[in-house]
């Protein structure tokens, strides 16, 4: 029964794995884990607990160089923001999630996260399309003052490249040798994650370019991995698709916050048309966040339940959702911390 | 045995002196190293003959060569030294490109369109310095590392199934050459970012600084290049390169001329790229405009009976330049005029707008490479077509040629061709002039890697010689469309699949262009690309073939069929097995009489018990 360690690309069995995580990212979970877990769903838990912790017991008993175990450290200090911004829309029509995405990321830059800390994956070229009037300028207003997509964008996931593959290898941290660093969330557990992704949804998935669905269970897998291997302190993710809430009915992982701008069985809507380009280029929820988020700049000690507070569903026409019952701490407390330091 | 202190003193003296001066020796080499790096940039302008104006942007960086592995630079971009280091890469060409190169109207023949006409997409060719079998391992990272670098997919090319190893087809090399080409990459501002971002300036300053994005995305052809070239003896050298042809859109370009031709638009560097340039790159050795006034221009001026000066009967230009250089070609004739403008003059208080002014409408045209060699496709249908390649003669060839019958002229073809496009190389056919001819007598070598299903492409390496009186050839190849797995048809699938564009090159026309310099210091980096002997190369369109496209709902329809199927056959079955007709009603009926004596004998015991303790009070 070999169990092989997270990140290192082998079958190895090595003592470091089952210690815990050291600066180098190795984890404490086996890879193994995960699956045999959902392939012992049926029996009883209490026994393939026992099962797993056998081995544990006895390395930590036989090997010498003991390192102290320590569970996730409670007390991990926030240091460090990231920001994965993803748009899975394909196709002209579909502008307004890309000016959605980009919104995000321009409001993300100029509140203080860098280019290095930031993952945006679009799936199509809306900006140098053939199809676009004004070349290199992404607009989410008709009036056209604000170009999106600036001078210094930095895409790192392109086009075929943004599948949900790629997207949960992002999220896991588990990609192949050859990824280059610009690619990798390199998070570590005192980190703040904003997620934000925006598309086509319905009942407990989303649509990926039109091809596949990352469904709610998926998600919650992947935000599971990354508590585990504690790729994350808090996390935010914020859905801006059809039904958005039902992507979150899966999670269970403590120190997740959840956004998402419709319930099931409610659509999220457009905000506008722009009859120069030709298609509508915003969604309400996206835009309503926007404007809470152009009267703040790096210094505003504003909170999300503010932010909460801000959306109003006849505005949007459709109810804002937020699930915080895997949040500990209290919302008016919670500084924008995901943007600042 | 004890010195005596004089002694003793000048000895510490001496050694100290000593250590100063080596360490002055050793500031000073590495000073010379860190000195030795060099930036240059310097922008091209030409007007071109259907009423655009062609921009060239060059930008070099060169590193001198260096024997420890870690050192600092200071002009030079690192993660290109890293690059370079540790894929051990001696040459590089990196391109992104949008749009098409018009050969007819924008030549085909001189430096420019050689160098700089490159295929849509991305295009990526290296040639590494590594035993044979480590090179495809190298490429692999090399392709994920640039992807990264330059926010696009060429990590697409990692597979077999998208590069190939020509031999002397594209360039000659001993097998460690690695091509590989994307036609549908979009190229957009997240490419030229960092691109801009590996020059010591970067946008900031000088003439990247020129660079309004919308302007530059808006034009009809850009390409923007990088190449690279390592060695122990030179260092590397580092050349950036955006080529954008762009519309000047002034009103001036749209009247009417009193004589009843049409001016060519009059244009200015504010108009292309609403700015101005307003001083130099201060890191930067030389900085450098030049206005480039082709040889059609030159000809018709000096018809006019004008001397071509930057005020003439036919143009003028905004600025006066500080230098002007003719070219020089073979026979000592004049052709070309270039004029040049040195940035370190201006300023932010007197920026420099070079632009040009037409007085007379004028017609002229670009030289062209001997054939315009262009692509299509043949047949209908999803079983099977044809590739066919057409050279069609410029006329190029009359100037040069004897009118011997043993003449001919040479072509080499490159061709890429993925393995869901199967072509049959047997079926290879050659019409001259309409008539059909043996491949003996007009290919006179051919290489041939046939492709192998999901594995390789196939590559075609050919050397062809057309005789000179020839006007048109045509050769055609024989396909049949493929079946791709349904996980690798991409999202788009209907769109249909890119064959890339095949290379023509003319190995007998050499394609350079001399403006010898009065300054020998100044050696312009632009001007000795330029100098260099290259041949005349002209790349082809890019193909869409449209394959068979299964209907993608089918698994989910066949897993919910199945599924309903298989759901209806066991139900029914566990139901004939365990169902009983009427038994439900009998146990039912058993269940209730059970229920009722229950609540009989319920109800009698207890009222035994409230008779039995009425009669035990009334004894009390």
């Amino acid at each position: 029964n070999t169990i092989a360690c997270d990140g290192d690309g082998g079958s190895v069995r090595r003592a470091s794995c089952f210690f815990p995580r050291f600066p180098t990212g190795m984890s404490l979970i086996p890879r193994a884990a995960p699956a045999a877990s959902m392939a012992f769903a049926g029996r009883d838990p209490a026994v393939i607990s026992l099962l797993k912790m056998l081995p544990l017991l006895l390395l930590l008993t036989f090997s010498s160089a003991a390192a102290p175990p320590a569970a996730a450290s409670p007390s991990a200090v926030h240091n460090n923001n990231w920001a994965v911004l993803v748009c899975t829309s394909r196709f002209w029509f579909n502008y307004r999630h890309m000016a959605n995405t980009l919104s995000l990321y321009r409001t993300v830059k100029r509140l203080g996260i860098p280019d290095e800390r930031i993952i945006l994956m679009l799936a199509d070229d809306m900006a140098c399309n053939p199809r676009n009037n004004y070349p290199a300028q992404v607009f989410n207003n008709e009036n056209h003052q604000l170009n999106l997509y600036g001078d210094n964008v930095e895409v790192d996931y392109r086009g075929y490249e943004v599948t949900v593959e790629n997207f949960l290898r992002v999220l896991t941290g588990r990609h192949e040798s050859a990824v280059p660093r610009s690619k990798r969330l390199l998070s570590d557990e005192g980190s703040h994650i904003l997620l934000y992704m925006t598309g086509h949804g319905g009942d407990e998935f989303l649509k990926f370019q039109d091809n596949e669905e990352l469904q709610s269970h998926d998600l919650a897998d992947a935000v599971k991995q990354m508590k585990e291997k504690h790729r994350f302190k808090e996390l935010l993710i914020m859905v801006d698709t059809c039904q958005a809430a039902t992507l979150f009915s899966q999670l269970q992982s403590p120190g997740v916050l959840a956004i998402g701008s419709s319930m099931k069985g409610e659509n999220s809507y457009s905000h506008h048309l722009d009859s120069d380009i030709g298609v509508s280029v915003v969604d309400r929820f996206t835009f309503h966040t926007l404007a809470f988020f152009e009267k703040l700049n790096m210094y505003s000690n504003a909170s999300l339940n503010s932010l909460f507070n801000s959306y109003d569903p006849s505005m949007l026409l459709s109810t804002a959702y937020y699930r915080m019952d895997l949040y500990k701490r209290a919302l008016n407390e919670v500084m924008e911390r995901y943007i600042y330091f | 045995m004890m010195m005596p202190p004089s002694t003793a003193r000048r000895l510490c003296f001496l050694s100290l002196l000593l250590l100063l001066l080596l360490l002055a020796a050793a500031a000073s080499a590495t000073a010379d190293a860190a000195a030795a790096e060099e930036f240059t940039e310097e922008l091209l302008l030409r007007p071109l003959p259907d009423r655009k104006a062609l921009a060239h942007f060059h930008f070099r960086s060169s590193a001198p060569p260096a024997s420890a592995a870690g050192r600092h630079h200071h002009l030079f971009p690192k993660a290109i030294s890293q690059l370079v280091q540790k894929f051990h890469i001696s040459e590089l060409e990196l391109s992104f490109t949008q749009g098409r190169w018009n050969y007819e109207q924008w030549g085909g023949y001189d430096p420019m369109s050689t160098n700089n006409a490159k295929p849509p997409g991305v295009e990526l060719w290296a040639i590494f310095d590594l035993p044979l079998a480590e090179i495809d391992a190298t490429w692999k990272n090399l392709t994920h590392t640039l992807s990264g670098l330059f926010c696009a997919s060429i990590n697409f090319l990692e597979s077999s199934t998208a590069f190939s190893a020509p031999r002397w087809g594209f360039k000659l090399n001993e097998g460690n050459l690695r091509y590989g080409a994307l036609p549908r990459e979009a190229v957009c501002t997240e490419n030229l970012t960092p691109w801009l971002k590996l020059l010591p300036c970067r946008d900031k300053a000088g003439i990247a600084s020129l660079l309004y994005r919308p302007s530059v995305y808006k034009g009809y052809y850009h390409s923007q290049k990088l190449k690279l070239k390592s060695s122990q003896s030179l260092g590397i050298i580092l050349d950036q390169t955006l080529t954008v042809v762009l519309q000047p859109n002034t009103v001036s370009g749209k009247q009417l001329h009193s004589t009843g031709g049409q001016l060519q638009p009059s244009w200015s560097m504010e108009h292309l790229f609403s700015k101005k340039l307003s001083g130099k790159c201060l890191v930067s050795k030389s900085s450098r405009v030049f206005v480039e006034i082709e040889k059609g221009i030159v000809d018709n001026v000096d018809k006019a009976g004008s001397d071509v000066s930057s005020n003439n009967d036919l143009f003028v230009l905004s600025t006066a330049p500080d230098r002007s250089l003719k070219e020089l070609d073979n026979l000592e004739v004049q052709s070309s005029s270039l004029y040049e403008y040195d940035v370190n003059n201006y300023n932010s208080d007197k920026p420099l707008n070079v632009g040009i002014t037409w007085k007379l409408p004028l017609i002229w045209s670009c030289t062209r490479a001997p054939y315009h060699a262009s692509r299509f496709l043949m047949g209908s249908g999803n079983e099977r077509g044809s590739i066919a390649m057409s050279f069609l003669s410029t006329g190029l060839d009359k100037q040069l040629v004897d009118s011997s019958n043993d003449c001919s002229i040479k072509a080499v073809v490159f061709q890429v061709v993925p393995w869901y496009v199967k072509v049959y190389y047997h079926s290879l056919e050659v019409f001259i002039d309409g008539n059909s001819k043996a491949i003996s007598e007009v290919v006179d070598k051919i290489h041939v890697t046939p492709s192998e299903d999901k594995l390789l492409p196939g590559t075609m390496e050919m050397l062809l010689k057309f005789p000179c009186s020839m006007q048109l050839a045509t050769l055609t190849l024989d396909f049949d469309k493929g079946f791709l797995h349904i996980d690798e048809y991409p999202p788009d699938a209907n769109q249909g699949f890119d064959i890339p564009s095949a290379l023509v090159s003319f190995p007998e026309f050499n394609s350079s262009r001399s403006y010898p310099e009065a300054d020998p210091l100044f050696v312009s980096p632009l001007l000795e690309n330029f100098k260099e002997d290259g041949v005349v190369k002209s790349y082809t369109e890019v193909l869409l073939v449209p394959l068979t496209t299964p209907d993608f709902s089918m698994p989910y329809n066949v897993i919910t069929f199945t599924c309903t199927v298989l759901a209806l056959y066991f139900g029914s079955l566990l139901n004939a097995l365990r169902r009983r007709i009427g038994e439900e009603e009998r146990g039912l009926k058993k269940a209730a009489l059970v229920r009722e004596l229950q609540f009989a004998l319920l109800q009698s015991q207890s009222q035994m018990l409230r008779w039995s303790t009425i009669y035990f009070f009334c004894w009390i």
